[in-house]
């Protein structure tokens, strides 16, 4: 199965267990719990149920095109479901049934992977999934966000999908799988790759990107405190990646990392709170 | 009263993936809770055994009587003030007792105690069949199971390490229904692979464990370990090879076992262009990663592993090989950290980035601090130029391999990385052991060189006194710098290589060496005093000193400094060895006596005056001593400890009572009472200055209790 035809395969499956498929978010972002659907929606008592791709960066991750499982940008096909479903195992498990995995005739497994984003101050139990060694999902039972214990547990599957497609057609090379008609991820991807990769790790501007995220932090906690709460939440996605940036370029020390990590928990922590209190009814006084 | 017959209890609690690490501890737990649990509830049982996979903990009850026998107690209620009112009628405060008890007023009597008068209620005995009781106890068990970290799955707010997704109760073939969150208990197990799961009836215990032989589950881990490693073992011999032994001693035989419920083997080749690499890196990509066993052949590594799969695959071929793809594309990404490495040797690596405590500086900071302390270790052990070179070398090495990629993917292999960066730059062969050493005592091994010794101790030195010198220190069970590890540590490697351990010379040039340690009084105290402690924890060998012994040389340290910790615990293990014998009594009856009369004299300082001595007993007590005190004092030179107590206890334990006999120490005379106690602080003092204080020991506090 191609690689765009097994997207649209996991949009239809989610779509038939009663997900809204949104689109990835527009900015850059580590992971695709940084999304405002993740993150705003693990948080609070309402039902949700959504499916969607998110292009991953990790500046750190790149290998200039070199490696064929490791890149600085990748993407993840990421569901939350909350209230979890009992049967969320059996449900995933059919999502790669779905996508023509043949699961008799290799070996699942579920092993132990306690999922943490310092950063977000968010965390959750659960696995990595590995099909035949591999680890191609993780998988999350949130525990807390933005430091904040969460009453209502959401479940959070995050596929890998280059490396379910590899499996799906059996190549070992991410940049030789089919993309779609006539492309291969590669062609749509290398160039790119490699291009990033040399810009994360060789050529981004240290100070400006230091400068950034003080600005970026500085205008987070300005549109906290007028109550802009998505604004205030981008400027924060902004601190994260271009915290990212630095510690590719080698600049972040090992003693300076709490530090950064703390500013960026911080933000991501008040925007929670402030995202709850929107969500709570005004107190009755009269109770 | 019924006649009980008994029937097998089964408990099984099915669970999503249970994490390895957690398994054995939930295993034990519900086997331990489960007999406290039947035999505080007067439920007469069996044997008891619990078994765990990763998505089951079962516990069977044998013989579990079928009627819960509570015998008659007597429950105190409100006083008869409160109970009764003026006129003798029972209060609401006596009926809202009797409603929670379930008691009549006919079942109540009154006892009257030193606190006054209080009602009872009689509850008489009880008998309740088991079936009945147990819905509500089966639940409080899995309440009772602890894991490192739960979680919450569901909004019934039960806690548990991961969701928990059925439950099987069966009493004999009863059906016992209870609930636990969401759940309500039945018949139905879960059997198979993950991708294949499906649920079977099951009618009785017996019936259970048919069940799950038959779906191929090992439900009794023990019978898995055992067959995991016969399999893997089996597998290897075809290969001319056996199981590389680092896969049982590091844990991965103990982890697999718990990763899966229907174990089956799968070989696997990799390209022996990786065998390039140290054999611990191997081991450790193939065992983090992937979970898969290494084989070797005559010490050797081959290019093939074991992989336990969960159940066997239905195309066999096509894991092995994605199996081994991963396990290749691992294998070239290590290559590639371990050649890019090696590109920069160890004395050009920049630690100045890696914090080894916020208030006590970098890495390089303590690379730095334990190569000059290394001087003060050096002396004390008299290494040789050379040895004292390399140590320092050494020292300067130790932490660079903490910002090599391969210990950033495998922090276990610090210190293992830094030998083999050492040694392909071309340092000599002592400095790369003493890097690879430093972090031992661990996991049973102990450093097997000299500078490894030295190294182990530096480091662990510099890592106490500097926690210390901040004021962090382990309490109660709180430690998370590991500094009882590094304290017990030091004892140990210094024990195992019996060189001097200088206390206080290491502290004096260490201070030196600090910003934190500076102008902190009592600090040396502080870490020699928490030393000192760790005696009493040591595995020391047979006979084990008792801890009066530890007690009579470690109490000389209260307010001294230690120069040498080794020989500290080699008085200790005389003292054990001269236990139960004459020597050690006479000598403590010595010490016992003259600190009791020079515990309440505030005066006997300065020498004795031999003019001053009158009486016949004294003027031979100070013979002796005079005639005698250096030989003791070069015997206890020269370290032989029990012939300084045999010789201290002959000359002095008739002569001493002799003198308590015939001489009055207090004598009027305040001259002659000064004399005679110096005479007694300088007998006293000759042994408990330089041995033990042997008033410690508990031989003479049993002889007091029975005079």
């Amino acid at each position: 199965m191609q690689f765009q035809r097994l997207i649209r395969t996991l949009d239809a499956f989610w779509e038939r267990h009663g997900c809204s498929i949104v689109q990835p978010y527009d900015m850059p972002m580590g992971a695709g719990t940084f999304h405002p659907a993740t993150f705003f929606g693990a948080l609070g008592p309402s039902p949700a149920r959504t499916a969607y791709v998110q292009p991953s960066r990790r500046p750190t991750d790149g290998r200039y095109g070199e490696n064929p499982l490791r890149m600085q940008r990748y993407y993840q096909y990421q569901v939350i479901l909350k209230p979890t479903p009992d049967n969320v195992q059996q449900l995933y498990l059919d999502s790669l049934r779905a996508c023509g995995l043949k699961l008799e005739d290799h070996d699942i497994r579920f092993v132990q992977d306690d999922w943490e984003s310092p950063t977000l101050g968010a965390w959750g139990l659960g696995w990595e999934v590995w099909m035949d060694s591999l680890e191609v999902t993780q998988f999350t039972y949130f525990q807390q966000v933005g430091g904040l214990d969460l009453q209502h547990i959401s479940c959070e599957i995050t596929y890998g999908l280059e490396r379910i497609t590899m499996f799906a057609q059996d190549t070992p090379d991410v940049y030789a799988m089919a993309y779609g008609p006539g492309k291969t991820y590669g062609d749509l991807h290398l160039g790119p790759e490699r291009e990033a990769s040399a810009y994360n790790f060789d050529h981004a501007d240290v100070v400006l990107h230091q400068q950034l995220f003080d600005r970026y932090e500085m205008d987070a906690m300005r549109l906290l405190q007028v109550g802009m709460l998505l604004p205030a939440y981008e400027q924060m996605l902004l601190c994260s990646h271009t915290f990212n940036m630095l510690d590719a370029r080698g600049a972040i020390s090992q003693s300076d990392r709490p530090r950064f990590v703390l500013r960026i928990r911080t933000l991501a922590k008040q925007c929670a709170e402030q995202y709850l209190e929107r969500q709570q009814p005004p107190a009755n006084d009269n109770d | 009263m019924t006649t009980t017959s008994a029937a097998d209890l089964l408990f099984e609690i099915g669970t999503e993936e249970l994490p390895a690490a957690y398994l054995p501890g939930l295993i034990e737990q519900l086997e331990r809770e489960a007999i406290v649990l039947f035999d505080s509830q007067h439920l007469p049982h069996g044997a008891i055994q619990a078994f765990g996979t990763p998505r089951r903990l079962t516990v069977v009850v044998k013989n579990l009587a079928d009627v819960q026998q509570t015998p008659g107690t007597e429950i105190r209620g409100p006083s008869k003030q409160a109970a009764f009112d003026a006129s003798g009628k029972p209060t609401p405060a006596l009926h809202g007792f009797l409603r929670s008890q379930g008691g009549k007023l006919e079942q109540t009597t009154l006892v009257s105690s030193s606190k006054g008068e209080y009602v009872y209620f009689l509850k008489p005995p009880a008998t309740t069949p088991t079936k009945t009781v147990l819905p509500a106890l089966l639940p409080q068990l899995i309440g009772k199971l602890r894991s490192p970290k739960t979680m919450r799955w569901d909004a019934s707010g039960v806690r548990f390490a991961r969701p928990v997704r059925w439950l099987v109760a069966l009493y004999g073939s009863v059906p016992i229904r209870c609930a636990y969150g969401r759940l309500n208990s039945g018949t139905k197990t879960t059997i198979g692979r993950p991708q294949q799961l499906h649920t079977v009836s099951v009618k009785s215990v017996d019936a259970y464990f048919r069940t799950l032989k038959g779906g191929r589950v090992v439900l009794d881990h023990r019978a898995r370990r055992q067959a995991i490693e016969q399999t893997v073992t089996k597998t290897a011999k075809t290969f001319r090879g056996a199981i590389a032994p680092e896969m049982i001693s590091h844990g991965l035989l103990d982890e697999v076992t718990y990763l899966v419920e229907e174990p089956a083997p799968l070989t696997g080749d990799f390209d022996p262009a990786y065998l390039v690499l140290p054999r611990e890196v191997l081991l450790a990509s193939m065992a983090k990663h992937q979970r898969v066993f290494a084989i070797e052949a005559g010490g050797k590594l081959l290019p093939r592993c074991i992989a336990i799969l969960e159940g066997k695959p239905k195309q066999p071929a096509l894991v092995r090989k994605i199996v081994q793809r991963i396990l290749n594309a691992r294998l070239a990404d290590s290559l590639l950290f371990w050649q890019n490495d090696a590109k920069v040797p160890l004395d050009r690596r920049d630690l100045s980035g890696v914090t080894f405590h916020e208030k006590l500086g970098s890495m390089t900071d303590k690379s730095k601090r334990i190569t000059q302390l290394s001087a003060a270790l050096a002396d004390a052990w008299s290494l040789k130029a050379e040895e004292r070179k390399r140590l320092e070398r050494a020292c300067l090495l130790a932490k660079a391999d903490l910002v090599t990629t391969l210990v950033r993917e495998f922090p276990t292999l610090q210190g293992t990385m830094g030998k083999h960066y050492a040694l392909s730059a071309g340092e000599p062969a002592e400095v790369a052991h003493a890097i690879e050493e430093h972090y031992l005592p661990l996991l049973g091994r102990m450093p097997k060189t000299l500078l490894g010794s030295a190294l182990s101790v530096l480091d662990k030195y510099d890592t106490l006194a500097g926690y210390f010198s901040v004021g962090i220190t382990p309490s109660g069970d709180q430690d998370p710098f590991g500094l009882r590890r590094a304290a017990q540590g030091i004892v140990e490697v210094g024990w195992a290589v019996h060189r001097p351990l200088p206390l206080q010379a290491l502290f004096t040039a260490w201070q030196k060496l600090s910003k934190t340690g500076q102008g902190k009084a009592g600090l040396a105290q502080q870490i020699q005093t928490y030393l000192l402690e760790r005696l009493y924890t040591f595995a020391w060998p047979t006979p084990v000193p008792s801890n009066d012994c530890i007690d009579a040389v470690v109490s000389l340290y209260q307010s001294r400094p230690c120069d040498d910790l080794i020989d500290v615990m080699e008085r200790i293990r005389t003292l054990q060895q001269l236990s139960g014998r004459p020597a050690i009594l006479k000598a403590a009856k010595v010490i016992e006596r003259t600190r009791n009369i020079l515990k309440g004299a505030a005066d006997g300082s300065g020498d004795v005056d031999p003019d001053l001595l009158k009486e016949d007993p004294e003027r031979q007590l100070w013979d002796v001593y005079r005639g005698n005190r250096d030989r003791v004092v070069k015997l206890i030179e020269e370290r032989s400890y029990d012939r300084a107590t045999q010789e201290f206890a002959d000359l002095f334990y008739e002569p001493l009572h002799l003198f308590f006999d015939k001489v009055m120490v207090n004598d009027p005379d305040a001259a002659l009472k000064r004399n005679r106690l110096a005479l007694m602080r300088a007998i006293h003092t000759l042994y408990t200055d330089r041995i033990a204080d042997l008033s410690k020991l508990t031989v003479l506090q049993q002889r007091e209790e029975h005079s």
